[in-house]
């Protein structure tokens, strides 16, 4: 029983030291805390308090870096844990009551158009000019996505943008290679095309019983795993289409052979898929790649980490992580890696200290904070920035070769919608591909109901303004295609 | 002091008021049987004022302006009946009412035959009774998370369901492996499913009691002149039971129509809209989509909808009592 707790202890104490060491020659934290520092004492704030409503996947991870941003600062912190499904109606509900008990609202950077609207979190440009914060090393794609109309609202700590991930040791195996090589005339490898990967599902599908390559598969093998349920499609369909969701004066661009060609391909490789994948989240799939029914996996980046590290895991050691695949547009392949979550941190409006709350997020997002949150064993921060390269608690922990392939992946990383009812679009979106994949609608059918729903949101939330914020948008880079 | 006098049939008792202070006259004035009396009754309708009519008056307020909650509440326009008119034509809204009917339905129709059966078979048992009812009132009691978190995993197209049902369905050539939360009709019935597992409890509930309520001299009098048991349930209890009948569907009805747990906690209202219910497609309008004053007004359009249907079913209530307690034809 002591020798457990000397060996807790220990943990506890590396733990903390590892967070401690944070802000160790990093001016862009060091000038954080300098700067909370002066704001208490110039505020003359007694028991100075940040409240955040934070999603409860980090409920784990985050209290290590809030008590030591009080033993730098003395500023304590209320953390308030909600399911991030949950969070951004509870931010809009601030919106309407304006209660002011929240100083940081942490969510994907997609809740922030309809947050600015409703006017319930603050541009922090003046903060930003102030303090300045480092973005250097972040992928264009994952660091405009930290603006709204023109203006800094959201400071982003995370890479989730999609990976694929196969099975190493299938890829590696001689007979499937050489059989494979003798079908398509090409070497078993990343796919670097959506058509490629259906290719290669298809060739791994394999019946429970059967016996292929020298391995006896006792259950079947199934050749591809993605996300096709409602509220997780919309987050993946990015990858397939060809260019942006809308024109210049945001007329769907979907009802477009380039679109209904998308809707085919995202439903086709359902066919390689477990039978239920439209029920499945997160929860279902991690767990199904662990276990080794799957070939390969288009999904979060964790998912690697997840395989590595968990201990009913079967693939442990048996992972790719690869690139994106893409699909060849004018003889260019065209890679496309949506953003599909990532976690950010936003003051609210009606916070009784904003430069202070600002503070807390550059000291979180610093080079060195940062790190050192993405390296937490128990956090869900993906690497993202040039730094987390030579960072060896990040290397160790998620594997050289997993963070070179997701820093290289960042270059293709693009934003979802990000205008105001970007939810509404969404759903209309999922609901449509859902009734293809079930073989209820044509694609072409669905290509025109997504057409029509569109048109309906946008002409709800008002045409006019947002045309002018997709423009902008669209010119910043969040999107990586242009008009 | 305390004082106590009489005043025609009425007992006074009081404190003597003390000269001068507010409040001790306020409670003499309190004290006045006319007053006394109104006090409980000026507590319930100040109640009701504040807790239904107020947000009720606002509900019809908001649903008649022109607001998402993604733009501030001093930029909302009045529109008139325009949200009304949206609702009205929107397929959207008025399949979910028609899926809330069907799940509603099919849901509370299974109830009341497998918690009748139950009730019937614990009423009539002479062993374990207590036993019995303890564990068929059980899923009641357990909280609707547990229950739509339990049923994922039961669903799951590898889960127990599907084992369970293999062997049936092999016999008739079938694919075993039922997409329970994937397929559009298959999701329909996981969720109606979860539905009767948790509430066929209540149904149990109320037609136990309703079988331990009913005079046994009436049953025995039939007996001895020479009923079958199918004439004694069929001619004497089963229309004493009618009030409970009455009861369980217009309480499970109203609540089977709110159905909302089960379709968040499996199916998010799909694959596609295909187990979208009214109750989640207002939750999904109002908080995910901020569109409240569309929320408002569908709400107002479905309170007129499911009042109609509650007077009704209230009618029948009132009306089968009176039958039974032989005021009525």
């Amino acid at each position: 029983m002591n020798r457990c707790l000397v060996v807790l202890s220990a943990i506890g104490l590396a733990l903390a030291s590892s967070v401690g060491a944070a802000t160790a020659n990093d001016p862009v934290a060091e000038r954080a805390v300098a700067g909370a520092k002066q704001y208490v004492k110039d505020k003359n704030l007694k028991d100075p308090k940040l409240t955040i409503l934070l999603s409860s996947l980090y409920n784990n991870s985050f209290p290590d870096f809030a008590r030591r941003w009080e033993e730098l600062t003395g500023v304590k912190f209320e953390i308030v844990p909600l399911g991030y499904t949950d969070i951004p109606a509870k931010i809009m509900q601030e919106g309407v009551s304006k209660t002011g008990v929240y100083d940081i609202f942490n969510d994907f950077p997609y809740t922030m158009p309809d947050a600015v609207g409703a006017k319930v979190i603050i541009p922090l440009d003046p903060y930003v000019a102030k303090y300045k914060p480092d973005f250097s090393g972040i992928a264009d794609g994952l660091l405009y996505q930290q603006n709204y109309d023109g203006k800094l609202y959201t400071l982003v700590n995370d890479g989730d943008h999609l990976i694929m991930a196969l099975r190493k040791d299938l890829v590696e195996n001689p007979q499937a290679r050489a059989e494979y090589r003798a079908k398509f005339g090409k070497d078993l490898g990343c796919p670097d095309t959506l058509a490629e990967w259906e290719q290669q599902a298809a060739f791994f599908q394999t019946k429970e019983g059967e016996t292929r390559w020298g391995i006896k598969f006792e259950k079947p093998l199934y050749g591809a795993l993605g996300y096709r349920s409602i509220n997780f499609s919309y987050r993946h369909f990015p990858a397939y289409m060809e260019g942006l969701l809308f024109d210049r004066d945001m007329k769907p661009r979907i009802n477009s052979p380039q679109g209904v060609s998308a809707i085919k391909a995202f439903a086709s490789i359902v066919q390689y898929m477990p039978k239920d994948i439209q029920g499945w989240g997160t929860p279902q799939i991690y767990p199904f790649w662990g276990s080794g029914q799957a070939y390969s996996a288009m999904s979060f980046p964790s998912i690697i980490g997840f395989g590595e590290s968990n201990p009913q895991s079967t693939v442990k050691g048996k992972q790719l992580a690869c690139l994106i695949p893409g699909k060849m547009v004018n003889g260019q392949l065209v890679r496309r890696s949506p953003q599909a979550a990532g976690t950010g941190y936003m003051v609210s409006a009606y916070s009784k200290n904003p430069e202070l709350a600002y503070l807390f997020i550059q000291w979180l997002t610093s080079p060195s904070v940062g790190d050192e949150a993405v390296a937490h064993p128990k956090g869900f921060w993906d690497p993202y920035r040039a730094s987390n390269l030579t960072n060896k608690a990040i290397l160790d922990r998620f594997g050289a070769d997993f963070v070179k392939t997701t820093l290289e992946n960042s270059k293709y990383a693009a934003s979802l919608l990000l205008i105001e009812g970007n939810y509404e679009y969404f759903k209309v979106l999922d609901n449509n591909l859902a009734d293809v994949m079930n073989g209820n609608i044509s694609a072409e059918e669905a290509a025109r109901r997504i057409e029509t729903g569109w048109n309906k949101v946008t002409a709800d939330v008002g045409r006019e303004n947002q045309v002018r914020i997709w423009r902008k948008g669209v010119e910043s880079g969040i999107y990586l295609d242009k008009f | 002091m305390v004082e106590i006098t009489t005043r025609g049939a009425d007992l006074v008792v009081r404190d003597t008021p003390k000269r001068g202070g507010v409040l001790p006259r306020l409670a003499a004035w309190l004290a006045q049987e006319r007053v006394f009396r109104l006090i409980p009754f000026i507590l319930v309708e100040g109640m009701f004022i504040l807790v239904i009519f107020i947000p009720f008056l606002l509900t019809v307020y908001i649903s008649l302006l022109r607001w998402r909650a993604n733009r501030p509440f001093e930029t909302a326009s009045f529109t008139g009946l325009d949200n009304y008119y949206s609702v009205i034509g929107n397929d959207q809204f008025w399949l979910a009412v028609g899926r809330s009917f069907y799940f509603g339905g099919v849901a509370v129709a299974l109830e009341l035959l497998i918690g009748f059966v139950l009730a019937m078979l614990v009423s009539q048992t002479t062993r374990f009774k207590r036993l019995y009812t303890t564990v068929f009132l059980v899923p009641m009691m357990i909280v609707p998370v547990v229950v739509g978190y339990n049923f994922s995993m039961i669903y799951v197209d590898s889960g127990p369901l599907n084992q369970l049902l293999a062997p049936l369905f092999s016999l008739f050539g079938m694919d075993p492996r039922v997409r329970w939360l994937s397929h559009p009709v298959a999701a329909q019935w996981g969720i109606i499913l979860a539905d009767v597992w948790q509430w066929t409890s209540l149904t149990f509930l109320i037609f136990l009691s309703g079988f331990s309520a009913l005079p046994p001299q009436l049953v025995n009098a039939a007996r001895v002149m020479g009923a079958s048991p199918w004439q004694i349930f069929w001619r004497v209890q089963f229309p004493l039971l009618k009030p409970a009948i009455v009861i369980a569907v217009v309480i499970r009805s109203m609540e089977a129509l709110k159905l909302f747990d089960p379709v968040v906690l499996l199916t998010f209202g799909g694959p596609g809209t295909s187990t979208q219910t009214v109750a989640y497609f207002l939750w999904e309008q109002v908080w995910v989509f901020n569109k409240f004053s569309f929320g408002a007004a569908a709400s107002i359009l479905l309170l007129l909808i499911f009042g109609v249907l509650i007077y009704a079913g209230i009618y029948l209530l009132v009306r089968q009592r009176a039958i039974v307690e032989g005021r009525g034809a």
